[in-house]
């Protein structure tokens, strides 16, 4: 197989699970208040949205396809 | 607050100075993470605003980057981001070895991400030949950022493998763990950083 082809599935497959496990905490932590807790929740959206968009390359949906 | 939820030192008795100056020390540090953005922002408007004023990106005579292997190098780096996560979570909870495990493979995954990194500046280097001095603006911002950052995540390491001797050493107790709080706070930064520069090297 394809290096390339297992880099990306492995992208997939570990961008799902990243992006569940972070919106998953963010949804547990949504009620918890301060401001150390509002940075964490503001940072695991991100994490959310970078998994996301790791898993989007994997599959060629966003960026270069080669 | 009630007196159970308070710090308590070896010998049961509050830590006062734990308490005044948490609150301080929180600021201080998140103060740390906004001046470090500050950084990482000039950095990025600068190489977007070369990257918008040149003649096609990148570059004629260079390819663009490995986009597959560079998804799966960010993933294993926002892996650890959630292994950190739940490392501080079980922390809180008095989980202690599963505490350790996460903390262990936060580190891990971002000595993996920091491998993958070195294989990604070989391949760079030595296989199209693009360098930092030699490639114009795409070399010398690519490597500048990326460096960078691949720099704070290797700080990261050091400040987790510090984070694994204090905890072994019990350092920190239920009522006592800003450091681990600093840590998890610097490694998400760390993480996001990384979605900025992932998304413009690899994605536009």
């Amino acid at each position: 197989m394809n290096a390339a082809i297992v880099e990306r599935l492995g992208a997939v497959t570990a961008g799902i699970v990243v992006a569940v496990v972070s919106f998953y905490s963010l949804y547990k932590d949504w009620h918890a208040t301060g401001v150390e807790n509002n940075v964490f929740k503001l940072m695991l959206f991100l994490l959310g949205v970078g998994a996301i968009l790791a898993l989007l390359a994997g599959l060629t949906v966003i960026g270069y396809a080669g | 607050m009630a007196v159970a939820a308070l710090p308590h030192d070896a010998h049961g008795e509050v830590d006062q100075l734990y308490l005044e100056t948490r609150e301080l020390r929180l600021q201080g540090f998140l103060l740390f993470l906004i001046s470090d953005c500050v950084l990482f922002s000039s950095f990025i408007f600068a190489y977007l605003y070369m990257r918008n004023s040149g003649q096609g990106w990148p570059p004629p005579g260079i390819h663009r980057l490995d986009v597959a292997f560079a998804a799966w190098n960010s993933v294993v780096l926002f892996g650890s981001g959630a292994t950190m996560h739940y490392a501080l979570e079980n922390f809180k909870h008095g989980h202690w070895m599963r505490y350790m495990w996460f903390l262990l493979a936060t580190i891990v995954l971002g000595v993996g991400f920091l491998g993958g990194q070195g294989y990604e500046y070989t391949h760079l280097i030595y296989g199209e030949h693009v360098t930092w001095a030699g490639s114009g603006i795409f070399g010398a911002s690519f490597f500048t950022l990326t460096g960078m950052h691949g720099f704070h995540v290797f700080i990261g390491v050091c400040y987790l493998t510090t984070l694994v001797l204090q905890s072994a050493a019990g350092v920190y107790t239920r009522g006592k763990y800003f450091g681990i709080t600093a840590g998890t706070l610097y490694w998400h930064f760390v993480d996001v950083i990384w979605v900025v520069l992932f998304s413009i090297f690899y994605l536009i």
